[in-house]
């Protein structure tokens, strides 16, 4: 499966860990976060961004959602795996951080599904 | 024209191929209508086949429905064949997911209806969203059930996928396999023959 890390320091604060896969929902299976070296705590959101089709009663439209909040203290490292059995992103995998820090190293894997 | 095979009951060894093959028998009822006479109450032989997999995938809000055509009309998935000598064996699976779909042809009239007055499908209505409807897990998309006929200009097929409640968004993957099937006709099949044969009825047949 997938992996990659990233320091959380995109422009716009958004980091995209895996692109959208037309016929298949993106299964993370590991999220860690390590916020050792950290300037401040790190506010994660795991965020599902997905075009929808043009339905009966809506546009086509591109769509957020926020499917997983971490809060990671400042001199810890995080790691979940089990948590994320459930968890489903329809669209393109991203992460969110409320400020942006080098020193904070994301690494995701996933699945397709 | 469309069959939702049930789960086998007991397996057989060798296994059994689960789609047409070249050297089978197929018989058009006399139910197909004389718009479509080359297939209409006609015998055939499967002289050349070639399976070809299609995935269609839509996402979409809770509550609400797309109407996914099958046929080659302008805004259609083109899963029709285009030449009278072809006949479409598609195969239909879903990945999991909280949505159903129900089936209409044409496109106003569904397939699965009760006799009582008002027993028709309707993705509006919290409980005939329900009547005839297929879930995920009635085809899976790894062991497809649902199977379905096409020839050429017979009527578009319309899937209604439904994304039920309880969702904010779903995506929905319809796992399509085309078995194109090249037929060689025969004017006299023998006793053997007819009885071996595949029997492809008309919509109209399953919808009494």
């Amino acid at each position: 499966m997938p992996s990659l890390t990233q320091t959380m320091v995109a422009p716009g604060l958004i980091t995209v860990f895996a692109a959208e896969r037309g016929n298949a929902k993106i299964i993370p299976s590991l999220i860690m976060v390590d916020n050792v070296l950290g300037a401040q705590d790190a506010i994660i959101t795991v965020v599902d961004r997905f075009t929808t089709s043009a339905s009966n009663g809506a546009a086509a439209a591109v769509t957020t959602a926020n499917r997983l909040g971490i809060n990671v203290s400042m001199a810890a490292c995080v790691s979940m795996r089990d948590e994320l059995k459930d968890m489903e992103i329809l669209g393109q995998l991203e992460l969110l951080i409320g400020t942006a820090d080098a020193n904070c190293i994301v690494t995701v894997a996933w699945d397709f599904k | 024209m469309i069959e939702l095979k049930p789960t086998p009951l007991a397996t057989v060894s060798p296994g059994v191929p689960k789609l047409l093959q070249e050297g089978y028998y197929v018989r058009f009822t006399e139910a197909w209508p004389a718009e479509l006479s080359p297939v209409r109450g006609r015998f055939f032989q499967i002289a050349e086949t070639n399976e070809v997999p299609y995935d269609v995938f839509h996402t979409l809000p809770t509550n609400d429905y797309r109407d996914v055509d099958l046929s080659n009309a302008a805004s259609g998935e083109n899963l029709y064949p285009e030449n009278v000598s072809t006949l479409y064996e598609v195969i239909l699976g879903f990945k999991p997911g909280n949505y159903l779909t129900q089936f209409f042809i044409p496109a106003t009239e569904a397939l699965s209806r009760l006799e009582a007055p008002g027993m028709n499908p309707s993705p509006t209505s919290a409980t005939l969203r329900y009547l005839g409807a297929r879930k995920p897990e009635d085809s899976p998309y790894e062991d497809k059930r649902i199977f379905m006929y096409f020839v050429k200009n017979v009527e578009p097929t319309i899937l209604r996928v439904l994304v039920d409640t309880g969702i904010d968004f779903e995506k929905c993957v319809l796992g399509f396999t085309v078995n194109k099937c090249r037929l060689s006709h025969i004017a006299a099949p023998n006793a053997e023959q007819l009885r071996l044969a595949k029997v492809i009825r008309y919509y109209s047949e399953l919808r009494w």
